[in-house]
């Protein structure tokens, strides 16, 4: 059986425009974590946010898009996709081949334009928005196939904050089953009232910087990013540079709580159960795991009690979280990219803000950014619905 | 892939083939879909449902309380869009004031799947596929795969949409539908715009043949805006995969606007015109995930050895049915073709 791996990378987030950005901010323990400077919303004053730090209309002249019709969020895919393409060598041809697949996930997808949504959907005027066809759950990924000219299967996961993670595992089914050779995949998700008026009512968001794991947790931050992978069968990324391969993958609904985790972690124990299954490793062989721990008092509990229950002794994790806010749809291949950051440069980033553990569970997330020899890495994504992904990515 | 037992929740009596004689009208350029009742689901959580989410429920439900499934996998365009434009509404309108979270909480569009899954506390794989009109095709396909990983085992794949105030006014606004427009003559004017849909159709799949209502044998779609590469595409589909018997039918997407007719007639003139041709979405209307209906009229194809005769667009002398080719497209960009066998 061949392996999937990772030949190009490409991230944008509020730590920075480029993988090494972003590694750097992660190796300097430093968070994007802040004061919202482009997002509008009555929330800015009061709420810190993970904001990628350029204008709507400067990120289009920097990608030279002149479409009214682009939305933040799919500015945001656009950079991003652009990197790990670029990154891969992917021609024109390549793009335009039938087996060249293109997987995306967002939450909020065109509806980060609340306000335009809002005169549209209500038909409060006579004629339409120049972003009638902006809006859908799948805008950005029908944005990327135009511009890039995809000639093969496409598709966009909606599992809320596990959609990138699934696109990726849904990519690496396709190259592992023969459905496609070559497949970009991640996903993006902008700041929009929608969201943070959603979470604000849910009274999940914390007022200041979060602190993953920690006691005193009081929420998580939003934030906004974009992150795509491309992902090859090995025998056709003969010659390239190769970051990392997908090891294994795992899936499984909570069947618990619209919005909230069983107690017990069902879904987090069997994603991580399934992703080792799939990758036939023991979980002593896990060396870190990138944790979902958005700092919510509901997953970060769960998630850790998950882990205590299926690793004997859990392995060193951490939540980028704190650094990049969560951000949502973009969440699972942001993570990926860090994970995949991890094994290429052999060292794990920090968890910020973190004191005390948790009374229950009592986990204490790594605190400094440090070499460390890493064979394969996990990556946790849970989202709304019960839905629960867990990725392993391993050292070429 | 093997489809066993299916439902089809839709603005029909689609508990059997529609009656000829029963077909419900479209109102204002509206197909409102029948809603079925709903066994077992508490009653404080019925009344926060949106209509897709019920009708996911009816079709869904019904099959996972007779199978046991090692996988849900939903396709749906907008999913919670009722509940979504609900509580954007709300923040607009209340300037972003203090809310209440459940429309956001039912507005994911992985509701559908989720609360399955829950309600069965089924915990193995989950997924939603949103691409618009490719999300049911991605979710066969996930479902195929699936199958494969795990041989013996039950999946329980799905198409559902609902007709939204909120989704009805940006597709109209787009110039999509068409108020004027009704069921009875939808084929008749070579105009633009169609009439709206909704529904849900959901299947059990496995990769075991006794006694399966058909064989989804082959799945491919893509993005195009260029005729040719679409033509070019279906006649390949048709030459690597589809043997030349008499007994082999179309079902077409062909929805009553006049701008994306040449390619469907493009598919049938490929096939040659002794091809019997059925349409369907005069009793569907359309919608992102209609193929979920048409993949449903083609397993009741293959089950029955025929369709009533008001479906045929053109006269035939068919005897037994084989083969059933699918081509469907969402608004002129979205393709798909699916071979569904005995």
């Amino acid at each position: 059986m061949s392996r999937i791996v990772v030949t190009g990378i490409g991230i944008i987030t509020a730590i920075g425009d480029t993988p090494a950005e972003n590694r750097s901010a992660l190796r300097r323990g430093e968070t994007g974590i802040g004061h919202a400077r482009h997002f509008t919303s009555r929330y800015t004053e009061k709420l810190p946010f993970g904001e990628i730090n350029q204008e709507t209309a400067a990120l289009a002249v920097r990608l030279g898009v002149k479409d009214a019709a682009a939305t933040r969020t799919d500015l945001i895919a656009l950079y991003a996709a652009s990197q790990a393409i670029a990154d891969a060598g992917l021609t024109p041809a390549d793009l335009m081949d039938k087996n060249t697949a293109l997987i995306g996930g967002s939450t909020v997808g065109g509806m980060c334009l609340t306000d335009e949504m809002y005169a549209d959907a209500n038909a409060t005027g006579s004629q339409g928005s120049p972003y009638l066809q902006s809006y859908s759950n799948s805008a950005n990924t029908s944005y990327l196939q135009k511009q890039f000219g995809i000639g093969g299967l496409i598709d966009t996961f909606n599992t809320a904050c596990s959609s990138s993670a699934n696109a990726i595992m849904y990519a690496a089914r396709l190259l592992k089953s023969g459905k496609a050779k070559k497949v970009i995949a991640g996903g993006a998700d902008s700041l929009s009232k929608y969201t943070v008026n959603g979470f604000n009512a849910l009274m999940i968001l914390s007022d200041a910087p979060c602190r993953p794991f920690d006691a005193g947790r009081k929420g998580l931050n939003l934030g906004e990013a974009g992150a795509f992978l491309v992902l090859e069968r090995e025998e056709e990324a003969a010659g390239k540079n190769i970051y990392a391969c997908v090891e294994g993958y795992g899936n499984s609904n909570d069947a618990f709580h619209a919005s909230s985790t069983s107690a017990e972690g069902h879904g987090p124990f069997l994603s991580m159960q399934r992703a080792l299954q799939s990758a036939a490793l023991q979980p002593g062989q896990i060396d870190f795991i990138n944790a979902h721990g958005t700092a919510t008092e509901n997953n970060d509990e769960t998630e850790t009690v998950a882990m205590k229950r299926l690793f004997e002794k859990p392995p060193p994790f951490a939540s980028t979280k704190s650094y990049t806010g969560h951000t949502l749809g973009a969440a699972g291949a942001v993570e990926a990219v860090f994970s995949i950051l991890n094994l290429q440069h052999q060292e794990v980033y920090s968890s910020l803000h973190f004191e005390q553990p948790i009374e229950t569970t009592g986990l204490i997330p790594i605190l400094a950014c440090s070499a460390t020899p890493l064979k394969y890495v996990m990556s946790n994504s849970f989202g709304f619905g019960g839905n629960c992904t867990s990725l392993i990515f391993s050292k070429i | 892939m093997y489809i066993h037992q299916h439902i089809c929740i839709s603005p029909q009596d689609t508990s059997d083939l529609v009656n000829p004689d029963n077909i419900r009208p479209s109102v204002e350029g509206k197909l409102i879909a029948l809603e079925p009742a709903l066994d077992g689901v508490p009653p404080g959580m019925l009344r926060r449902m949106s209509k897709a989410v019920r009708m996911g429920m009816g079709a869904g439900l019904p099959l996972l309380k007779s199978h046991t499934v090692d996988g849900i996998v939903i396709g749906t365009a907008n999913g919670g869009m009722e509940d979504c434009i609900k509580f954007l509404n709300q923040i607009v309108d209340y300037e972003e004031g203090l809310l209440t979270p459940a429309h956001f909480v039912q507005s994911t569009p992985n509701a559908i799947a989720g609360l399955q899954s829950l309600l069965t506390q089924n915990r193995s794989y989950n997924a939603t596929h949103v691409h618009q009109g490719l999300a049911f095709e991605n979710a066969l396909l996930d479902a195929g795969m699936l199958v494969a990983e795990n041989p013996g085992k039950n999946i329980l794949v799905g198409g559902v949409d609902e007709i939204s105030t909120y989704n009805y006014n940006i597709d109209l606004l787009a110039g999509w539908y068409s108020k004027t427009k009704s069921n009875a003559h939808l084929f008749d004017a070579k105009t633009p715009h169609t009439i709206a849909g909704e529904g849900a159709a959901m299947f059990i799949v496995s990769d075991q043949a006794a006694d399966a209502a058909g064989n989804l044998e082959q799945l491919e779609f893509f993005h195009s805006q260029d005729t040719a590469t679409v033509t070019d595409r279906f006649r390949h589909f048709i030459a690597d995969f589809v043997p030349v018997t008499d007994n082999t039918i179309l079902i077409s997407g062909e929805n009553g606007d006049g701008r994306q007719l040449p390619l469907y007639v493009e598919c049938e003139e490929a096939l040659g015109s002794a091809l019997p041709v059925v349409r369907y979405k005069h009793l569907s209307g359309e919608y992102p995930t209609a193929s979920s209906f048409a993949l449903w009229l083609a397993c009741q194809a293959l089950q029955q050895q025929g369709l009533p005769r008001h479906l045929f667009k053109n006269e035939h002398s068919l005897q037994a049915i084989d083969r059933v080719i699918l081509y469907n497209q969402y608004q002129g960009k979205q393709h798909s073709f699916m071979l569904v066998s005995k």
